[in-house]
């Protein structure tokens, strides 16, 4: 039957190829546009890292001024961690993994003469970091937690940069200077570019990620500045970034934890909030308890990590999409009763109302099948204008691009453009009484 | 006027005219929430920061050589960069300073009128040299710049807990510390302690994005030279439409003066489009779905009119044949339309504002203004009559002898 229609639909779109090609112009503007903008929306607002997001979670404490708090609004605890602080929450075991970092620029140094020193942000962090973002290795792995206590300079880099200085080789054992040392290379990635930069998020949450990661704690031996946020309501005194930053209470540490199980989890934060407690007897901490382990989706949330230009253009889009239907409704009516004759001859015949009006919507979503199709092609080409568009924001060619779920997700819009546009005049069509058009024969 | 027919024939094909009301009433909801967004993002990206940003150059240098690491070396190379930076052609002003129009990041303080507890207002802090106000293009509503004497007389990177000595402010700022006016002269200190800065002069214009407006544009400038182990900065004046063609030369300039470092150079222009990549994506994007819109809403009025037309040939004849003219069946139509778009207009009007309302609480955004509003309606009554002139001419033509056949 349905194999059937589906033929009567094609003899009816080439019936009339005019109109067919308008409907089938209207759907794919409708599918393009709604397609293209609900996909710039989706890949920034999408899980950054499904099947994980619900066991990651954001450590903050609210370290800040008793007078002031952090957030007037939200009373949100501040983004980031003291150091000290950072210290006493990676004591804890109960975390399945755990990780504090932060980022520093430095300077790093080919070993080929030709090649001039150049300058790479650094992301300083701990051995769990890792295996926690899912981080693919191409050569070697992450380091050990050795190499976290003592610490060793060893470095993972990115297969952009091995590419760059090693010309795309196992450069695992291979030396690496960085600054004033040598390093050890133990990994090399993959190629990786999360769409959104998970672990730190508190800044251009769409960056690409570092070059370059090594052990947190060479911060001090290595005399490091750090490069992200650094914000204080003390007073900071001290002549190099780690006097400045070892016991005051300038935050700027970003810390995550995975939990296995919601029991982990609130065992942790117990764990944090009697050390708070501990805190608040010699002085510090004078805020109220606000301590919190934030999953990612709700962090996304919190910080309104996605531009609300995206959307308020995917909303508008989809209403887009809608109207496109709508204006559809008048073209099919015309189309449909130019063939009422024939359709009184069926409904004489013995068709049944069902069976024309089945006729009609199988005609209406197979237009509205072949218009998606065109507008997916037509999004193509729209998500590289918008490629373009976000290039100086430091986003590379292939930022914006269509995944399995927004695919279905177009066929999706196509079949509701078809049914809103097709409903009412296959409804008409099938209603008509079949006399009235035997008679004019 | 045949109102009374007119109203009657449409009554008998309620869902057809009921579809041109809903699709003119999104049209309207839409166009006109588009429109506010965009007039929103343009005013945002039109917004200026009262430099002479066309012709601004930034340029970064980051060292590597250990030479650097000497802070006499750095003051030397300092100032050799900026003679080889000032000597270049089409180059009217040089400075050395922290201050990055149209750049995201950020370095901010707690001053507050010194001897006081109160809370501060907040402000950016900026390290500049004697040139920076020429260089900027701004100038003073009070007091003075800086001279070269009093940035001279400062170490480097000096912490603004033991700063002691003359600084700039903004208007924004003064009005925020002193809001009986007269900041000249008086003394400000950091909140959390330390630091005694005597206010030398008011900058009259100033506007670094750095989150809301009044932070943007309150900012506190001290005369500290900034170049460190890692990092110097200078802002470039060029004469009017150099700035690509001088910004071409900047690199190789300094690297002569010193080759243990690498030099970026970017114009206040490119950083400008790059502060603005969501707001330009966002009126390009709404202005395409706006023209397509608008050209999907036409197609539509005009398929439901040629369909009405169509299917009322035979009474349109009987009508010309009982004596209508061609302009009384032309009037019936346009009137038909009119009456169907100004109902849609109406039920467009509420949903223009519940989409609003929906925008603001949802993503946040601008009350609607009623006059996006009123250019919106003025346009669509325009729209569906043009979108029913051609239909309802063909209708005008259908000759009354049709009334006689096929009955």
């Amino acid at each position: 039957m349905l194999t059937h229609n589906l033929w009567l639909a094609w003899k009816s779109v080439r019936r009339n190829p005019i109109l067919s090609f308008l409907i089938i112009a209207g759907i794919a503007l409708g599918v393009a546009v709604s397609t293209s903008f609900v996909t710039v929306w989706h890949v920034l607002a999408k899980d950054p890292i499904p099947g994980k997001s619900d066991r990651l979670h954001y450590v903050r404490l609210d370290s800040w001024d008793p007078v002031q708090p952090w957030d007037e609004e939200d009373n949100a605890p501040p983004p980031l961690l003291t150091y000290q602080d950072m210290r006493a929450a990676m004591k804890s075991d109960i975390p399945v993994r755990k990780a504090a970092m932060a980022q520093t620029a430095l300077y790093v140094y080919p070993g080929s003469p030709d090649q001039r020193p150049f300058r790479e942000a650094v992301r300083l962090t701990f051995s769990d970091f890792f295996p926690m973002f899912d981080v693919p290795f191409q050569y070697g792995s992450g380091w050990s937690p050795a190499a976290d206590a003592k610490p060793e300079a060893v470095t993972v880099i990115s297969s952009e940069l091995n590419e760059r200085l090693f010309g795309g080789r196992d450069s695992v054992g291979e030396r690496l200077r960085l600054a004033d040392r040598e390093f050890r290379i133990v990994g090399v990635l993959a190629p990786w570019r999360p769409k959104v930069l998970v672990y730190d998020m508190s800044q251009n949450p769409y960056a690409e990620p570092e070059q370059i990661f090594i052990p947190f704690n060479l911060f001090e031996p290595m005399a490091l500045s750090a490069t992200g946020n650094q914000i204080t309501w003390t007073r900071v005194d001290g002549n190099t970034f780690m006097e400045r930053a070892r016991n005051s209470e300038m935050i700027w540490i970003g810390m995550w934890a995975e939990f296995d199980n919601a029991g982990q989890r609130q065992a942790y934060l117990d764990f944090l909030n009697a050390y708070v407690n501990e805190q608040k007897k010699a002085g510090r901490f004078q805020r109220p308890l606000n301590n919190r382990l934030t999953a990612v989706v709700d962090l996304m949330e919190e910080w309104e990590v996605v531009p609300r230009q995206a959307k308020a253009l995917a909303v508008i889009s989809l209403l887009f999409l809608v109207i496109a239907a709508l204006n559809l409704i008048g073209l099919f009516l015309g189309k449909f009763l130019a063939r009422a004759s024939v359709v009184g001859v069926r409904r004489a015949l013995g068709a049944s109302r069902r069976a024309i009006f089945l006729q009609h919507l199988v005609e209406c979503e197979l237009i509205g099948l072949i218009g998606g199709a065109c507008g997916l092609l037509l999004s193509l080409g729209t998500l590289a204008l918008v490629n373009r568009y976000y290039q100086p924001a430091g986003v590379e060619e292939k930022f914006f691009t269509l995944d399995p779920g927004m695919m279905l997700a177009a066929i999706g819009f196509a079949l509701l453009a078809g049914a809103i546009a097709g409903v009412y005049p296959a409804w008409r069509i099938c209603s008509i009484p079949p006399a009235r058009h035997l008679k004019n024969q | 006027m045949e109102l009374g027919p007119i109203f009657r024939a449409m009554m008998r094909h309620r869902p057809r005219f009921l579809l041109i009301v809903v699709e003119v009433a999104l049209t309207l909801a839409i166009v006109a929430n588009s429109v506010s967004l965009i007039l929103e993002a343009r005013s945002e990206m039109t917004r200026p920061s009262g430099f002479d940003e066309e012709n601004l150059i930034y340029v970064s240098s980051t060292p590597f050589a250990d030479a650097f690491k000497d802070p006499n070396y750095r003051r030397q190379s300092v100032d050799s960069d900026l003679r080889a930076l000032r000597s270049l052609p089409g180059v009217k002003a040089a400075s050395h300073t922290t201050v990055v129009p149209w750049s995201a990041a950020t370095m901010s303080f707690g001053p507050r009128v010194a001897g006081t507890q109160k809370e501060s207002p907040g402000s950016q802090v900026f390290f500049v040299d004697a040139a920076i106000l020429e260089t900027l293009g701004v100038g003073v509503a009070r007091g003075r710049g800086f001279t070269k004497e009093e940035y001279d007389a400062n170490p480097a990177e000096q912490p603004l807990n033991e700063y002691e000595g003359p600084v700039l402010i903004t208007q924004t700022l003064a009005d925020a510390l002193f809001p009986d006016g007269d900041a000249l002269g008086k003394v400000l200190e950091n909140e959390t302690g330390g630091g005694h800065f005597t206010i030398i002069g008011i900058v009259d214009r100033f506007y670094k994005p750095a989150g809301t407006p009044e932070f943007s544009q309150s900012a506190t400038l001290f005369p500290i030279a900034s170049a460190s182990e890692r990092s110097a900065g200078y802002l470039v004046r060029t004469e009017t439409g150099k700035a690509d063609a001088v910004a071409a030369d900047v690199e190789k300039a300094l690297l002569k003066a010193d080759d243990g470092r690498n030099v970026r150079v970017r114009t206040i222009a490119e950083l400008r489009t790059r502060f603005h990549t969501e707001d330009r994506l966002l009126v390009a994007a709404l202005n395409g779905v706006m023209v397509l819109l608008v050209l999907v809403t036409a197609l539509g009025i005009v398929g439901l009119t040629s369909f009405s037309v169509a299917e009322r040939r035979r009474q349109i004849g009987t009508r010309r044949a009982l004596g209508a003219t061609k302009a009384a069946i032309l009037r019936h139509f346009l009137i038909e339309n009119w009456l169907v778009t100004t109902v849609g207009i109406a039920l467009g009007l509420a949903l223009a504002y519940a989409l609003n309302y929906g925008l603001i609480i949802w993503i946040e955004g601008t009350r609607l203004d009623w006059r996006v509003l009123a250019v919106g309606v003025a346009f669509l009554w325009t729209l569906g009559i043009a979108s029913a002139l051609g239909p309802a001419l063909r209708a005008a033509r259908v000759p009354p002898a049709i009334a006689t056949r096929n009955v």
